[in-house]
C-alpha cells in the first residue's frame, strides 16, 4: 500500500524581478521544496510509519524538478521514493494541467488510496491544485487537515473548520489537503541527506500522462502590480513620544484620525 | 448572451461574486435550505440546492456539482476562497478541464471567450488571460448581498458516501469579518509573547480598530484566530488606516492590505520590506511605539 504526497519544486516570487511592464524574471529566485509541502510529508511519514505503508512524493512541473537537487531535497524530507514528471510544457503550468497531470501521476502510480498535499504553494498559493487532482481522480477531498489517523479506507481525519474543528471518517480514497501547523516537520540533517541521493526515483515522461491538457490560456496584456502610492516618509523611532506626535499630527492632517 | 455559475458551499456571503459575474447568474448551492434561501436574495438569477446535507461534509457534494455545471456549460463558474467552496471549485475545473484563476479583479466575457485580469504570483504582477472556453474563478465571497427572490429549484444529489461527518466543536473564539473593518491594528512575530497580545488589543481600543496578525501568528503558536490573518492565503482588507507592527513585509502578507487607504509599519529593521509599501514608516520597537500611541490617542 502506498501513500503519496505531492509536493512542488517552486521559487518563492518574493525573489523574482518584475519590470514596470509586469513582466517576471525568475533568474534570481532559486526553487526549493515549496514551503508548506515539508509538513504533508511529515504528516505522511508517521503515518506510513503506523500502517506500514510506503510514502512516495509526487511532483510535476519543469526540467528542473528532475534535478538531483530538488530530488534530494525532497527525499530527505522522509519520502521513501519520488516520481516525477519533468516537463518544458508543464514548467509554470497552471493549476488545472498541474491537478490533472498529479491526477494522472496517482492512476499510473496504482495501489494508492490516500494523497496528501500542502495547504498553498509558494508561487501560485491558489490552494487549489489538490481540489482539482481529488476532482480528476473522482475522489473527495477535504482540506485544512490538522490530523490523519487510520489506514486508507477507514481514516479519521480531523480537521479545522469554521474557527472550531470537525472529525471526519473517510472509508474511501480521500485527497488531504494539511494545514500548514498541521505538524512541524523535522529539519533534515547529513544523514537524511546521504540518504536521499540512494532512495529510488522515477523519472515519467509527460507522454505516459493522458487528459491533462486544458483550454490554452493567452497572455493578452500584462502589468506590474497593482500597488498605492505610497509616502514612504520614515519617523525615528528612537524617542517613541516624538515619533508618536509626529505619527498622529501626520496621520490628522491625512484626515485618516 | 453569456452566463456564470456562482457555486455556495454552506456559507450565502457572495455579493463579490454576483458583483463580478457576468450574463445571467445561476447559483448551485451545497449546504442548507437556509442557506439556498438567503442566497436566492442575494442578486442572483436562479438558484439550483442540492438537498440537506445531513452528516455528510459538503466537499462530498463536488462530484455532483461538476456534473450539474458541465451540463449547463456556463462561460464562467465563480466561487469563493472559502475551503469548501474551493474543493467544488475545483472539481468543476477538472471536469470542464478549465483554467482556474484566483486573484482575479476583472471577469468579461467577450464572443464566447472568457478574459480575467488578475494577479499572478502572488501579487508581483497582474495579467490578463483570454481562454476560448469557460473559466473557474475564485476569489473572495465578500458579504450577504441583497436583491430580489429567485426561485429555489430542489435537484436532490448523492453525496459522496465515503466520507461522514463524526463530530463538529464549535469555535471557541467568536469569528470577525475584517473585510469590512475601518481601521486595523496587525501584528507580526515582532511580538514576543502571546500574553503581550494585549498591547495590540490596547492600541486597537483606542483606535477603534480591529486586530490581525501575519500567518505566523495565527498558525502553529494560534495566539490569534485563523480568520484574524491577512495575506494571500488569508484575508484581504481595505481599512482606511492599516497599522503594521513588527512585520516584516513579506509579499504574501502585504499584498492582503494593499487595498488599505494609509499604511503604517512599525518595525526595529529601517530595511525592512514593509517599509517599501508604507505611508509612515516608524523605525523603532513597536512595544514603545504601540504604548506611546495608545497613551497618546487615549
Ligand atoms: C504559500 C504561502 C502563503 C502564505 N500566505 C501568507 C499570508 O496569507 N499571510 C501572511 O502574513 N503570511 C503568509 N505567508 C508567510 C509569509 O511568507 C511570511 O513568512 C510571513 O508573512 C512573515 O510573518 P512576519 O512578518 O510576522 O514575520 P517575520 O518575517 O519573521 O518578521 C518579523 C518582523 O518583526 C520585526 N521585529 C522584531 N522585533 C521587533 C520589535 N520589537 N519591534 C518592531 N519590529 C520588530 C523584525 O525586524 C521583522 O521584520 C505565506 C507563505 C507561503 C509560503
Ligand atoms: N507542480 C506540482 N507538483 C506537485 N504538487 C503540487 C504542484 N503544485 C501544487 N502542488 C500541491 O498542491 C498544493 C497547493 O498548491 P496551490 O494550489 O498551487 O496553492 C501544494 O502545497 C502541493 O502539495
Amino acid at each position: 500500500m502506498k501513500i503519496a504526497v505531492a509536493y512542488k519544486w517552486a521559487p518563492n516570487p518574493q525573489d523574482a524581478a518584475v519590470g514596470a511592464d509586469g513582466s517576471v524574471d525568475w533568474s534570481r529566485a532559486k526553487p526549493a521544496v515549496s514551503e508548506y509541502d515539508p509538513v504533508a510529508v511529515e504528516v505522511g511519514r508517521r503515518l506510513a510509519d503506523a500502517t506500514g505503508a510506503e510514502l512516495v512524493g509526487l511532483s510535476v512541473g519543469g526540467p528542473d524538478v528532475a534535478s538531483p537537487m530538488a530530488k534530494k531535497a525532497a527525499l530527505s524530507r522522509g519520502l521513501d521514493s519520488a516520481v516525477v514528471v519533468a516537463d518544458d510544457a508543464l514548467a509554470g503550468a497552471g493549476t488545472t494541467p498541474t491537478g490533472r497531470a498529479l491526477a494522472a501521476l496517482v492512476q499510473r502510480l496504482g495501489d494508492v488510496d490516500l494523497v496528501l498535499t500542502g495547504d498553498s504553494s509558494v508561487d501560485a498559493g491558489a490552494q487549489m491544485v489538490p481540489a482539482v487532482l481529488a476532482g480528476a481522480l473522482g475522489w473527495p477531498a477535504l482540506t485544512d487537515v490538522v490530523a490523519v489517523s487510520g489506514t486508507a479506507g477507514d481514516l479519521t481525519v480531523e480537521r479545522a473548520h469554521a474557527g472550531g474543528s470537525q472529525v471526519l471518517h473517510v472509508t474511501g480514497p480521500v485527497v488531504l489537503a494539511v494545514a500548514a501547523d498541521a505538524v512541524v516537520p523535522r529539519v533534515p540533517g547529513m544523514k537524511d541527506i546521504l540518504s536521499a541521493g540512494k532512495k529510488p526515483t522515477e523519472e515519467v515522461p509527460l507522454a505516459d500522462l493522458a487528459g491533462w491538457q486544458t483550454a490554452p490560456v493567452e497572455v493578452v496584456a500584462t502589468a506590474g502590480p497593482e500597488l498605492k502610492v505610497r509616502k514612504g516618509q520614515v519617523i525615528d523611532g528612537a524617542d517613541p513620544a516624538a515619533a508618536v506626535t509626529a505619527l498622529v499630527a501626520a496621520l490628522r492632517a491625512d484626515g485618516v484620525l | 448572451m453569456s452566463s456564470t455559475y456562482i457555486l455556495v458551499a454552506g456559507d450565502a456571503r457572495i455579493s463579490a461574486l454576483v458583483a463580478a459575474a457576468p450574463g445571467a447568474t445561476t447559483a448551485v448551492v451545497v449546504g442548507t435550505r437556509a442557506v439556498a434561501d438567503a442566497v436566492a436574495t442575494s442578486g442572483v438569477g436562479s438558484v439550483v440546492w442540492l438537498g440537506e446535507p445531513g452528516d455528510a461534509p459538503l466537499e462530498a457534494f463536488a462530484g455532483p456539482v461538476a456534473d450539474l455545471v458541465a451540463a449547463a456549460a456556463p462561460d464562467v463558474v465563480l466561487a469563493s476562497t472559502r475551503p469548501a467552496d474551493r474543493v467544488l471549485a475545483g472539481a468543476v475545473a477538472a471536469r470542464l478541464g478549465a483554467p482556474v484563476h484566483t486573484m482575479a479583479s476583472k471577469v468579461e466575457v467577450h464572443d464566447g471567450a472568457a478574459e480575467v485580469t488578475r494577479a499572478v504570483f502572488g501579487g508581483i504582477a497582474r495579467q490578463t488571460l483570454r481562454t476560448a472556453g469557460p473559466v473557474v474563478v475564485v476569489v473572495d465571497g465578500g458579504t450577504l448581498g441583497e436583491g430580489g427572490s429567485a426561485p429555489v429549484e430542489e435537484v436532490a444529489a448523492a453525496p459522496a458516501p465515503t466520507v461522514r461527518v463524526v463530530e463538529t466543536r464549535a469555535a471557541e473564539r467568536t469569528q470577525v469579518d475584517l473585510g469590512r473593518a475601518q481601521r486595523i491594528v496587525a501584528v507580526g512575530r515582532g511580538l514576543k509573547a502571546q500574553e503581550d497580545v494585549a498591547v495590540v488589543e490596547g492600541l486597537a481600543a483606542v483606535l477603534g480598530a480591529e486586530t490581525a496578525c501575519s500567518r505566523p501568528l495565527a498558525e502553529g503558536v494560534g495566539w490569534f484566530t485563523k480568520d484574524r490573518y491577512v495575506g494571500v492565503t488569508g484575508q484581504h482588507v481595505q481599512p482606511d488606516l492599516y497599522v503594521a507592527l513588527g512585520i516584516s513585509g513579506q509579499l504574501q502578507h502585504t499584498v492582503g492590505a494593499r487595498a488599505a487607504g494609509t499604511v503604517v509599519a512599525v518595525n526595529t529593521d529601517a530595511s525592512c520590506p514593509y517599509f517599501a509599501e508604507a505611508d509612515y514608516c516608524v523605525v523603532g520597537d513597536l512595544y514603545a511605539i504601540a504604548g506611546a500611541l495608545t497613551d497618546a490617542l487615549r
